[in-house]
């Protein structure tokens, strides 16, 4: 066959005879090809020493050995080599004998003496070759087997009427079977459920009629326990040497567990696909080039966009504002750059109608199994109605914090009311207990007073003493009943100018008896403002008659009026401002301001300067209660007062009020 | 001379005005410690004016002055209250005047009471000047 026999073959010859041995050697020197080397044994034991040798080709034997006789020979030699062909040479023309032995495996039977030269030779080159080629055909046949008895597809063979010829060990294990030439002539009927088994035999037999194979066919196969597997099937006509089909050969896999991974894979498939197509967030995934290549409807209407399918392979660029989507693209690329995931960025983006909306959007990169970057996934959701309501929230919180605030300085004021009103009580009683004996003492003095014992002169100066003690105790009372009993405000719009001067009116006196100048600088657009006429007049004779009496050697009693619109720093009570507790940033005033030329007062001074009985002036000249009642009356109508050192020397009180 | 009734629960008071105001010759003073008495004592004293405090224990100078402008002889008789609940401040050295009535701020000198007592005093008619020449 495809091995040429021109190398040297080796021929063993196991004969005891040496004349029969000498007479097949002169008959093999005849070849012209000189192909053989022969090798002789003169018994049997001598022959097998000489095969365990090797390299010995074909095999010669004398069926009658000294040592063995008859088939038996035959049988041990080729039991020793029975890969090489074996040559039986008798003396017997023993046709039955001569049948067995080649049955046995011997390639030929010659009997002696009827053999020539031409006749061995061409027996000996038969029996090489044949051997050669039935060596070969068992490689196949082993192989096949090999193949049918340990890959695990399911192999077989049908007849035309799809009854099983040959089946592989994996398909008898499928059917139960013991071997798997316990399925011939069996069919599909005898091992899977009716349906199925029709299926099969109508594909089978549409297969045999148009010769088209059947590949990769999945398969639900269904056996009679009820069990389903899962099979890829290959079908293909199986035909004889002249072409004819005269059956299927079949090979199917057990797919049953790709199947089901398959199956479970489809429906997460699913479950993903239904979650992303319903929740009302928008879920899209872009690829390496910010392309979209999964949308869901939420994204789709907020691209204004039909359907997915119209959003898939377009880029932001496709629905936003160029620079929005300039910005976006950005951001993509920053994510799928870095493989950093970018969470839940807040930002306002025009819907398709226009319309700002904040959303929030979270991106994160998506990799290939490889780690690769390829896209990135992207969820968000609209979060104007939060972020809303977040500011409402806060909007909230700062009223409820100013609430709270007003409230404390509610509740502040109606403690102090309260505390006021007690101390109001006390005091009227007071003032009007301390009063009468005043009254009596003032007219006995009166009565005294012209009735002098004469040549006594320090009668006249007690009588003034005690005149000028009951003063001073009135004018104590007079300013408790101030500080105490403030009474309701008549609260009218008042030209403040008028007041200004019907004040330093009553000052005058004290003015020209200290030698004082008077500087007014009224602002012309001065609007009108809102107090009580009498009170206010208190308010500026007390802070007035306080500059006068700081200034006891002469000097410039300045009065300005502007009005001006208070700065946010001016109001800001962490900057220690206590103009923030009645006014607001922006807020227009009216500023008074009462200036003198005195010396000025000390830190110590000024900490106590409203204290209620703190004087810096000498015992008689002031009760002490001036610029208590003064700031009383001034935050009874929700002004300021304060009271500073000018830089040019002298103080300065600044009242304010808001217009 | 003049017939000033001063009606304060405060017995000193009213004996410090009286003796002030009679020192002038010019006035005659009925004291009157107790309110409920006030409107008998004046009908009996019938005076040209009263000095009336505000504050008093039982009745109070309003419902005093009440009683007395009910009076049909006593209703033209000028009443100037003397009180503590009005400071001088308020009241002034001429007096406050409220719902037609002259209210004094106690202590109040009597210079000032003299002169206010004597700008509130009735005019006097010409058969009054006879009487009080004729007196």
């Amino acid at each position: 066959m495809s091995e040429p026999a021109l190398s040297l073959q080796v021929v063993l010859i196991i004969e005891d005879n040496p004349a029969d041995a000498r007479l097949l050697k002169e008959f093999v020197a005849e070849d012209r090809a000189a192909s053989f080397l022969m090798e002789e044994a003169g018994s049997l034991a001598e022959g097998l020493e000489r095969l365990k040798r090797g390299d010995i080709h074909l095999v010669l034997v004398d069926l009658t050995l000294p040592d063995s006789l008859g088939l038996d020979t035959f049988a041990r030699v080729h039991g020793a080599v029975p890969q090489l062909p074996i040559i039986v040479m008798s003396g017997l023309d023993d046709e039955d004998l001569a049948i067995r032995t080649v049955q046995e495996g011997a390639q030929d039977y010659l009997v002696k003496g009827q053999v020539d030269s031409r006749l061995l030779l061409r027996s000996m080159h038969y029996a090489i070759e044949r051997k050669r080629v039935e060596e070969a055909l068992a490689k196949e046949r082993d192989l096949l087997h090999t193949l049918l008895d340990n890959l695990p597809d399911r192999i077989y063979v049908k007849d035309r009427q799809s009854r099983f010829l040959r089946v592989s060990r994996a398909l008898a294990d499928l059917f139960h079977l013991q071997h798997p030439r316990d399925a011939w002539m069996k069919s599909d009927l005898d091992f899977f459920s009716r349906e199925h088994a029709e299926e099969a035999r109508r594909d089978e037999q549409e297969l045999m009629q148009t010769g088209k194979p059947i590949i990769g066919k999945v398969e639900k196969e269904t056996l009679p326990d009820g069990s389903v597997t899962w099979a890829l099937t290959t079908k293909v006509p199986l035909r004889d040497k002249q072409g004819a089909i005269i059956g299927t050969f079949g090979l199917s896999r057990d797919i049953s567990a790709i199947k089901r991974i398959e199956d479970q894979l489809q429906s997460e498939r699913n479950v993903l696909r239904s979650l992303i197509d319903n929740l009302p967030d928008y879920i899209y995934v872009k690829d390496i080039e910010g392309r979209y290549v999964v949308d869901n409807l939420a994204h789709c209407r907020l691209v204004g966009a039909a359907s997915p399918e119209e959003v898939v392979g377009k880029t932001p660029r496709d629905f936003f504002p160029i620079e929005a989507a300039e910005r976006i693209m950005r951001d993509d690329h920053l994510i799928m750059e870095f493989g950093q995931p970018m969470l839940n960025r807040e930002e306002k983006l025009s819907n398709p109608s226009g319309e700002l909306r904040w959303h929030s959007t979270t991106k994160v990169p998506l990799s290939n199994p490889e780690g690769q970057v390829v896209g990135m996934v992207c969820i968000g959701r609209d979060v104007t109605e939060r972020k809303e309501a977040e500011e409402r929230l806060q909007q909230a919180m700062t009223d409820l914090r100013q609430s709270h605030e007003d409230l404390k300085s509610a509740q502040f004021q109606l403690i102090q009311a309260e505390k006021m009103q007690s101390i109001g009580r006390l005091a009227a009683g007071v003032a009007h207990e301390v009063k009468n004996p005043l009254a009596i003492l003032n007219m006995g003095i009166d009565y005294f007073k012209d009735n002098l014992p004469t040549g006594d002169p320090n009668a006249s100066l007690i009588i003034e003493d005690m005149k000028e003690a009951i003063n001073r105790a009135d004018m104590i009372i007079l300013g408790l009943l101030d500080f105490a009993v403030p009474g309701a405000l008549e609260v009218h719009a008042h030209d403040l100018g008028a007041i200004l001067n019907e004040s330093l009116a009553l000052v005058r006196h004290d003015l020209t008896s200290h030698d004082i100048t008077v500087e007014t600088e009224l602002a012309p657009d001065m609007p009108p403002v809102r107090f009580d006429r009498n009170k206010i007049k208190q308010v500026l004779v007390n802070v007035m008659t306080n500059a006068i009496h700081a200034m006891p050697d002469g000097g410039r009693l300045t009065l300005r009026a502007r009005a001006r619109q208070l700065r946010p720093e001016e109001v800001d009570r962490d900057l220690g401002s206590r103009l923030g507790d009645r006014f607001h940033a922006g807020d227009t005033v009216a500023v008074l301001e009462v200036m003198d030329t005195g010396g000025g007062l000390s830190p110590e001074t000024l900490a106590k300067v409203y204290d209620p009985f703190f004087t810096t002036k000498p015992t008689g000249k002031g009760t002490g209660l001036g610029l208590t009642v003064t700031r009383k009356i001034v935050e009874l109508h929700g002004g300021t007062i304060d009271i500073t050192n000018r830089n040019e020397g002298g103080a300065c009180a600044t009242i304010m009020f808001k217009l | 001379m003049k017939r000033i009734l001063i009606i304060d629960d405060e017995a000193g008071f009213t004996r410090m005005v009286r003796i002030n105001l009679e020192k002038t010759g010019e006035f005659e003073v009925r004291e009157e410690n107790r309110a409920g008495n006030a409107l008998a004592t004046a009908r009996d004293y019938r005076p040209d004016l009263i000095l009336l405090d505000v504050i008093m224990p039982t009745r109070d100078g309003g419902d005093v002055a009440a009683l007395i402008h009910k009076d049909r002889q006593l209703r033209h008789v000028p009443i100037i209250f003397l009180t503590a609940t009005v400071s001088a401040r308020e009241a002034g050295p001429a007096g406050l005047n409220s719902g037609g009535c002259l209210f004094l701020a106690k202590p109040v000198s009597t210079e000032v009471l003299i002169q206010r007592i004597k700008e509130h005093l009735p005019p006097e008619t010409p058969a009054a000047s006879d009487k009080a020449a004729g007196s």
